[in-house]
């Protein structure tokens, strides 16, 4: 009777276990949604050009609208801009179909990544091992940094670290402090994709779109390839030609009221009341705007903390590798650039001395890292290559602790402004520069210090007595000067040139831009920040133009990898890692400020006027500040001060 | 039968029928387990679709408002005549949409042409979406006071009428063991009267056929949207099918809703 017993437990255990083991124990990928996929959505058609000026049914705020009013089409003309792909909240609305690839685990059969691809696009990874997003200080991309997790039929996908662009075509701009959420559901053939982009630099709420692709196994994605040029469009022979619209100069929006009259002028500015259906009450004059409630939503993002975490205060030395020889260590509040390799380190700027000894420990880390780390034992015998008899390295680094740190060699100074001075001494002192007799203005430190390399206005600055600040200590101060336009370190760092330019009358009259040429980095200095508008010390010979000409500088020597994207990098003095296309278009801000307050000059406004009149609103939420020893007020004077001076 | 064989067969009855009870339990559990995934199996036939009000794989009740990010020139004003930008009229279908006169549609009592199932999700408004029954879902909508009702059971279709007759279909995707299931509506919509799919008079016919998808989606400010994929299949004023998305957002109570009759203007 046991037997009948065990026998239909073992009956019944036989049945249930294969329907139990139906389910996996985390949620499956329940239907797929890789293919070709067809642009099917018949709704207004989202791949043509759309009118100019049409913000039909976007919930801009004031500074969306005038960011969008102001930059023309033309801005594709643009050598940066020309070749970009379609931003991203347009992607999916764009012509020419989308693809989707799935990159799975070759024993496991789990999907580690989708892909997505468009035909104006790069690649889409969307991540799906559960890694974290990078940090705030890494680079924005056009794709941005997406992660995926299935909620029951629903593919959620979470982008972050976007760059700026449009909406969509024709004008309505976006800033680059948006995040994407977008939801992917297959029915049937049909895919909906909808997508949450929320920028509350921009928009009173998130803007919702949503459309659907149509499964067709025989359609093809097109890559568009694209042609660069080094000359700007309508800008003749001036390749940093930026064009722009003057605040109140774009009349698109009135050209196409008078095509489309049945359209209100409320509407077509866009507006988070224009998008509900409330709306419907002003078209009857049963409602004005201004009355209107709507249930509208909120943003998740604190733009201001988005922004504050690209160069975080915290005491901290942060370190992120760039490419080549080159990392950035972002050191509260301000960025260094290192170079780390077999002859030692060069450090481009030296933080303030408060945070001295933690930089000092992290590049000594880093040092260690990159060249003193014990190697495996690849080959062991007195046949290895390289080796003579048993004195094998490999055995020296099972049996040996590693070797110290290389020493710091260089230090950049890209100006004199503390926090790229205020660790001189102190990481000076720890390293030094191998020579006899120096080179260049040899001073009493040549040979027992590491080289301190600036332009001569630096030490003219940091030696000559100030009401803001005493002459640095001897340590401190740069021992191998220059004057000329450029400087070439006297020899290879780390087996690569390293050049430093002059960037007159910038920030100050003694900025530099340092170029690692193997490497493809720049150190960009005080000239270029993702967090701020640039300091412009007019006492000590800065001017608007003069940051303008360096960011171009910065430009002529950078090479994207591929359209605006990548290549070279550039190491702002604040912010995050940035390349060609985010210098582009902190370039084209400061063209537009400048040439706004150039016209506001022309017309007689006085400085209290230019600041009351709000002409920067569309960039002031994004790189101003109220509070801080850098207030937008004192960009705008110092600005206007430049301009009117120059005039 | 002696006594003890007695006993003996009294205990195997026992023993048999605590195994049997052993072997239920153990296919109930599994069976149940089972069904939470929604039933099917892999490589293997789908079982009987759940339906009704005690199967949902999401709840959709509650008010609901449209949000008009996109095609605000066709869905807040009524577009010009002739404009069938992005429809899929054929050419019947552009030859019917270019007699459209309101005031007849007026005079004639029809009003809600406008306002039938192909169309009635793109126009600006909100729904009111409850459970009629156990196995009805309605939906009433302020604008054009019109009321929807999705059957999940066998019902008779009836004459035609603006919102037709509409069968209802939960769509499970898998999720973890014991995790509350998942995935969304589908509804087919037939015996339909003829309308307009627009409110410029783009015409479908008595033939239309009406095929949406509802999906629910947290957002991540935790705001539920309801996204609407629609298709609409017409043999006789179609080129191909007319597929779009409408995007409506939940609403804490009935603030808003503000029912209005249909109109032609």
């Amino acid at each position: 009777m046991h037997k009948v017993f065990s026998l239909l437990f073992v009956a019944g255990m036989l049945v249930s276990i294969p329907m139990l083991a139906q389910g996996p124990a985390r949620p499956a990928n329940p239907v797929d949604i890789a293919g070709e996929w067809r642009l099917e959505n018949n709704e207004e058609d989202t791949t043509a050009q759309p009118p100019l000026g049409d913000y039909l049914g976007i919930p801009f705020n004031d500074a969306g609208r005038m960011r969008s009013d102001t930059t023309p089409e033309s801005i594709w003309g643009t050598p940066e801009f020309e070749c970009r792909p379609h931003t991203f909240p347009h992607q999916w609305r764009g012509l020419g179909g989308a693809r989707i690839l799935k990159e799975q685990d070759p024993l496991t059969r789990e999907i580690k990544t989708y892909h997505i691809q468009f035909m104006r696009s790069l690649d889409y990874p969307v991540f799906m091992d559960g890694r974290s997003h990078p940090p705030a200080w890494a680079p924005h991309t056009w794709t941005g940094f997406s992660t995926g997790e299935w909620i029951g039929n629903t593919l959620k996908i979470t982008t972050t670290h976007l760059k700026d662009g449009y909406l969509k075509r024709g004008g309505p701009q976006t800033s680059d402090m948006y995040t994407m959420t977008t939801y992917i559901t297959r029915h049937d053939d049909i895919l909906t994709i909808i997508t949450w982009m929320d920028d509350p630099l921009y928009q009173d709420e998130p803007y919702v779109q949503s459309t659907t692709y149509y499964y067709d196994p025989a359609a093809t994605v097109n890559t568009e390839t694209c042609t660069g040029n080094a000359f700007a469009e309508n800008g003749g022979t001036d390749r940093h030609h930026v064009p722009v619209f003057l605040p109140g100069q774009n009349t698109a929006w009135k050209d196409l009221l008078k095509k489309e009259p049945g359209i209100p002028e409320a509407a077509v500015r866009g507006g988070v009341k224009t998008v509900y259906p409330e709306y419907k009450l002003t078209l009857n004059g049963s409602a004005s705007l201004a009355s209107l409630k709507v249930p509208s939503s909120r943003s998740t993002l604190d733009a201001a903390k988005k922004i504050a975490d690209q160069s975080p205060r915290d005491a901290q030395v942060h370190i992120l590798p760039v490419q080549g020889n080159i990392y950035m260590l972002v050191a509260d509040g301000t960025n260094l650039t290192v170079s780390v390799g077999p002859e030692g380190v060069l450090v481009v700027n030296t933080g303030t001395a408060e945070m001295s000894d933690k930089i000092l420990a992290a590049i000594k880390q880093l040092s260690s890292a990159v060249t003193a780390q014990p190697a495996t034992n690849n080959c062991a015998g007195a046949n290895c290559p390289g080796i003579w008899g048993w004195s094998s390295p490999y055995i020296d680094a099972i049996i040996s602790s590693p070797a110290p740190a290389k020493p710091i060699r260089y230090i950049v100074n890209t100006s004199a402004a503390a926090e790229h001075v205020g660790g001189n001494e102190k990481l000076a002192s720890s390293g030094f520069f191998p020579r006899v007799n120096g080179f260049g203005t040899a001073v009493e430190n040549v040979g027992r210090i590491a080289s301190i390399a600036a332009h001569e206005n630096v030490l003219n600055r940091m030696s000559a007595p100030d009401a803001k600040r005493p002459p640095a200590p001897a340590d401190a101060l740069p021992t191998d000067t220059y004057f000329d336009e450029f400087n070439k370190l006297p020899a290879f760092v780390n087996g690569e040139p390293v050049i430093l330019y002059y960037a007159p009358a910038a920030n100050t009259d003694g900025d530099s831009l340092v170029f690692f040429r193997r490497s493809d980095v720049i150190a960009a200095g005080n000239i270029y920040s993702t967090v701020s508008y640039p300091v412009i010390d007019l006492e000590r010979g800065g001017s608007v133009q003069g940051v303008i000409d360096g960011l171009n500088k910065i430009l002529d020597l950078a090479v994207a990898e591929y359209r605006g994207q990548g290549g070279t990098y550039i190491v702002p003095s604040r912010g995050r890692l940035s390349d060609t296309a985010d210098v582009a278009s902190y370039r084209n801000m400061m063209v537009a400020v400048r040439d706004r307050v150039k016209d506001s000059i022309a017309k007689g406004l006085t400085l209290e006027q230019v600041k009351a009149a709000k002409i920067t609103m569309d960039f002031d939420g994004r790189y101003g500040s109220t509070t801080g020893p850098w207030t937008t007020d004192m960009f705008i004077e110092a600005v206007y001060k430049s301009l009117k001076e120059k005039k | 039968m002696s006594g003890a064989n007695s006993s003996v067969t009294a205990h195997s009855h026992k023993v048999m029928r605590h195994a049997l009870a052993i072997l239920a339990i153990v296919l109930f559990v599994s069976m149940s387990a089972f069904a939470q995934r929604g039933g099917g199996g892999r490589g293997g036939p789908a079982g009987p679709p759940p339906t009704g009000r005690g199967a949902s794989a999401l709840d959709l009740t509650g008010y609901w408002v449209s949000v008009i990010n996109e095609d605000w020139r066709l869905r807040m004003i009524t577009p010009p005549k002739g404009q069938f930008d992005a429809l899929t009229l054929n050419a019947e279908g552009r030859r019917v949409g270019n007699t459209w006169d309101p005031d007849r549609d007026e005079k004639a009592g029809e009003q809600c042409k406008a306002y039938g199932a192909p169309a009635i999700m793109r126009l600006p408004g909100r729904l009111h979406i409850t459970w009629e029954n156990e196995n009805t879902l309605r939906i009433d909508t302020d604008t054009g006071t019109q009321t929807r009702l999705f059957h999940f059971d066998p019902t008779a279709a009836g004459q035609p009428t603006w919102q037709g007759h509409s069968v209802a279909g939960w769509q499970y995707g898998p999720s973890t063991r014991g995790a509350a299931r998942t995935g969304n509506l589908k509804v087919v919509t037939t015996n339909l009267r003829a309308g307009y799919v627009r409110r410029n008079g783009a015409p479908y016919s008595d033939k239309a056929v009406v095929t949406e998808y509802y999906d629910l989606n947290t957002m991540p400010n935790g705001d539920l949207w309801m996204t609407v994929t629609t298709r609409v299949d017409d043999p006789v004023y179609f080129s191909r099918p007319l597929i779009n998305t409408t995007d409506f957002k939940k609403l804490p109570d009935n603030t808003g809703w503000n029912p209005a009759p249909c109109t032609t203007k």
